[in-house]
């Protein structure tokens, strides 16, 4: 067996251990790289709070002034924060430092376009040529330009979206929220964003110092203590954050975890009952986003898996919001990415404005069960796979555009299956939705045996 | 030729061309390596390039497991004062001294605040060549630290080393050209401590070079027309890093920088007879001014470490080049042109003598200095094919410590290679001008 690689370098960025694989040089040449591809202009770049995040950022920064840009520094902010001032200053480009859900012994540079987008596949597969030709921009030692720190950034980004949202109306009481931001990026704009908003905030874990109190993933598993937050605060509702404020995760009054996807859902409702029009989430997100936008008339677009496969179709239809099943929110009016906050600030006008408790909004939709599996798989035999599983429906509903998405029953016995190789793993991935527990264990059961079966097989 | 030096005195190029950050990177990386991750200070020059290069070295240190203090502009003589004060395992000085506003450097410092030796030098670049580095993991990675306190720690040790009372009582009046360069933050704080009227000119960090950043007479017009307007009693010129240092007189000559260390031999051994250190180009005015003050010279290689090392060997009370950098072990054994700024003043003040009369006392050779830039490949056989030759050259004494140095009663010729770029350097001295120019014939003759 191969040894598990330390190194990722794709089209999403290139991520690595600290420490092993993911070395000064190599980063300084990314930089380097990035810097020569968007023809040496003014770059931003922020990080996470990781430990290795100094390391990182003066390697960056060597290799962009090397190559002839001029650097905004942000230094330890959230990601979105950082494409929110690629626009704001009309900066060629942006590099986030972060290695968002993945273990402290990463890191990761993810690279952003002009439109404070993050690069498109073409666009990072440019980019990987020049990486790989390794003919740099180089600017002569007389001529280099400066690197500015910039120590607004979180204040503007907490303008960006008050001036657009506006302060939470005010009523009898304030909205209380219990906050986890994972000891991350969000620490400290987080619970300045919820006052800006004129809510009452309750912390855990917002010391910005590269511990990890809890699993990066605002997963349920990872949430137990601002459940009992939550529970013992007598909050209204309960935010938690990953390691660069990308996605949300959101909890409920009653204590209980509403499930990554609902985050989506929710604050669909409020932009929708504001400004009805499209909306795009990936094939892999919950049908309840079908059941939300019924709710207003509204059109659902389906993408490939991928911020940026998102936020192209978001593009393209016009979407008046749009993000995906792991508590990304995407709302351009303020920043075209994921951006918890933004999430964080339509979620609490939601609950301001209808003055009902989270359980309540939710039970105005059906619920689904959601399982997730996933089979280690070399990518030679993901095809096979897909070709089994295509035989194996024929005769339904599927969508090929991104592995193969099955559709399957009609109303209360309905569902969903979704399989495909992933993007940054050997592996395979298996997702069901239904509306019973029963139902969803059963197809995933199946599935898994048969794909399972399969690659033994061989 | 390529413009990139890596050898005993760090390693040296221009940014652009050969200077590269991954390079900058894995020479951190080697040094924190040597060092064992230890406690490493950094500080850089006003180069444009400064910033590029201090971020990739600080990468490369921290991903070693270096903890770094990050002292910001300061002249490296101010770092290197600052090692024991920090407890530091060793430092990293950028900058490229003398050389033009494109160039830049790495100069490598160890834990007593000495450079490193040849030995040590020679390990580092083992550990570069190997590329074999320490890989710190994410827990074992430490802070970067920016400390603005050195300057008040350099001040302080300046303050305790000379009589500042005798000095502020003159009220001298001094000009300063820093070049713009790292001095810019020292000097005119150390005048204006000593109770200068401080004239000062090019003392702007964020801005170019206004002149090549090496204290000859030829860059130290603008510095002449400040001395003669302001009617200043001395003009004191800077490198960009603080180690050499030019000196104008108040009738608004500039002199030569090999009158820095002759005039510093004079005051100092004129008050306390001792061991002076300078290497083997260095004129030969140091032996006249030691003889009259029974006085001894030892001469060593060129290289700060050999200097450094001598000076502490021998208990010395100067060391110093014929470049104009001086090095005062009151302050420390190593070259410091504030050091050496307060023993001139000093001297004036306590003596009610001028520059131009202390001058006057210093013996006045001819020396012509020249170079002939050598392929890296062919340095040595070069060298080695003169050396043949210097034996029947007639000299009284042959020296090959370090290149060749001929002596004859009337003057010396050294021919050596530079430690910092690929080329043979000749210097020639002589009492009389036509035997210096007949010294420097032979030699250019041979380099043919």
């Amino acid at each position: 067996m191969k040894a598990i690689p330390t190194l990722k370098i794709s089209i999403s960025g290139v991520r690595g251990v600290i420490g092993e694989s993911l070395t000064p040089t190599l980063l300084a040449r990314f930089a380097q790289a990035f810097g020569t591809y968007i023809g040496s202009g003014t770059i931003v770049i922020g990080r996470d709070p990781r430990t290795s995040g100094e390391m990182v950022r003066q390697a960056v920064i060597a290799g962009l002034l090397s190559s002839g840009c001029r650097v905004i520094d942000l230094d330890v902010c959230p990601v979105p924060t950082v494409q929110l001032i690629v626009r704001q200053r009309k900066a060629s480009g942006g590099i986030a430092i972060t290695a968002s859900h993945n273990p402290a012994e990463w890191n990761a540079l993810k690279f952003v376009n002009s439109d404070g987008l993050f690069l498109g596949t073409g666009q990072a597969r440019e980019l990987l040529d020049i990486y790989h030709q390794g003919e740099y921009t180089k600017v002569a030692g007389g001529e280099m330009r400066s690197v500015e720190m910039v120590t607004t950034a979180l204040d503007a980004h907490i303008n960006a979206i008050i001036s657009v949202l506006g302060k939470l109306p005010v009523t009898g009481r304030k909205l209380r929220v219990a906050l986890d931001s994972c000891n991350g990026a969000g620490s400290i704009i987080a619970p300045r964003l919820l006052e800006a908003l004129c809510a009452e905030v309750i912390t855990v874990n917002t010391t910005p110092d590269g511990s990890f109190p809890r699993g990066a993933e605002p997963i349920a598993e990872n949430l137990q203590q601002l459940c009992q937050l939550v529970k013992e605060s007598k909050a209204d509702v309960g935010f938690a954050q990953d390691m660069d404020a990308d996605r949300l995760a959101v909890i409920a009054e009653t204590g209980q975890p509403i499930g990554e996807d609902n985050t989506l859902v929710l604050a669909t409702r409020y932009v929708l009952g504001k400004t009805p029009g499209a909306v795009v989430t990936n094939l892999s997100t919950t049908s309840a986003m079908e059941d939300a936008v019924k709710l207003f008339d509204c059109p659902l677009y389906r993408s490939k898996i991928g911020e940026a496969n998102v936020t192209e179709m978001m593009q393209q239809v016009g979407a008046v919001i749009g993000g995906e099943g792991n508590g990304g929110v995407i709302y351009p009016r303020i920043n075209f990415c994921r951006d918890s906050l933004v999430g964080m600030a339509l979620i609490l006008h939601l609950l301001a404005e209808t003055g009902r408790p989270i359980s309540d909004l939710l039970a105005d939709l059906p619920r689904y069960v959601m399982l997730k599996e996933k089979l280690a798989c070399p990518s030679d035999k993901i095809s096979e796979v897909l070709k089994m599983i295509r035989r194996d429906f024929a005769g339904q509903q599927m969508d090929l555009r991104d592995g193969v998405k099955v559709s399957f029953g009609v109303g209360q016995g309905s569902g969903w299956l979704h399989v495909r190789g992933s993007n940054t793993e050997p592996i395979i991935r298996l997702v069901v939705e239904a509306g019973e527990e029963v139902q969803a264990q059963q197809v995933i059961r199946e599935v898994f045996e048969k794909v399972g079966n399969l690659l033994q097989k061989n | 030729m390529k413009p990139l030096k890596i050898g005993i005195s760090g390693v040296r190029g221009i940014v652009g061309e050969t200077f590269t950050p991954e390079l900058a990177v894995e020479f951190a990386q080697a040094f924190g390596t040597y060092f064992e991750s230890g406690k490493i200070l950094i500080c850089r020059d006003t180069r444009p390039s400064g910033p590029m290069v201090r971020a990739a070295v600080a990468a490369g240190l921290l991903s070693v497991g270096c903890e770094v203090i990050d002292l910001g502009i300061c002249p490296t003589p101010t770092m290197q004062l600052a090692m024991p004060y920090f407890k530091a395992a060793g430092g990293i000085s950028i900058t490229a001294g003398h050389n033009p506003l494109p160039w830049n450097a790495l100069k490598f410092v160890r834990g007593d605040g000495l450079y490193l030796n040849t030995m040590q030098a020679e390990e580092l670049l083992d550990i570069f060549h190997q590329s074999e580095f320490t890989k710190a993991k994410w827990n074992e990675i430490q802070p970067r630290i920016e400390i603005r306190d050195a300057i008040e720690y350099h001040l302080e040790v300046l303050g305790r080393a000379f009589d500042v009372e005798a000095i502020r009582a003159r009220r001298l009046t001094v000009a300063v050209d820093c070049c713009n360069g790292a001095c810019s933050v020292l000097s005119p704080r150390w005048l204006e401590h000593l109770g200068c009227r401080v004239l000062a000119i090019n003392d702007e960090v964020n801005s170019p070079f206004p002149h090549n950043p090496e204290p000859t007479r030829e860059t130290m017009a603008q510095l002449r027309a400040v001395v003669k307007a302001g009617q200043a009693d001395i003009g004191f010129a800077h490198d960009a890093d603080g180690e050499r240092l030019g000196i104008v007189t108040e009738a608004g000559e500039a002199l030569s920088e090999e009158m820095t260390l002759a005039i510093a031999a004079e005051i100092k051994l004129s008050r306390t007879p001792g061991v002076v250190v300078t290497h083997l180009s260095t004129s030969r005015a140091i032996e006249t001014i030691a003889a009259r003050y029974n006085s001894t010279v030892i001469r060593t290689p060129v290289g700060q470490s050999y200097i450094s090392e001598a000076m502490l060997e021998h208990n010395a009370v100067l060391g110093g080049e014929g470049n104009g950098a001086v090095a005062i072990p009151e302050v420390h054994s190593t070259n410091d042109a504030e050091a050496t700024i307060g023993l001139l003043l000093e001297h004036i003040a306590k003596s009610g003598k001028r520059i131009s009369e202390i001058a006057a006392a210093v013996p006045r050779y001819i020396m012509l200095k020249h170079y002939v830039p050598v392929a890296p490949n062919l340095l040595f056989s070069v060298l080695n094919e003169v050396r043949r030759e210097a034996e029947t050259a007639g000299a009284t004494e042959i020296d090959l410590s370090d290149g060749i140095k001929l002596s004859w009663p009337d003057g010396w010729l050294h021919i050596r290679a530079s430690n910092t770029e690929s080329m043979i350097r000749v210097i020639a001295e002589a009492e009389k001008e036509v035997r210096a120019d007949e010294l420097l014939a032979w030699a250019i003759d041979r380099l043919k």
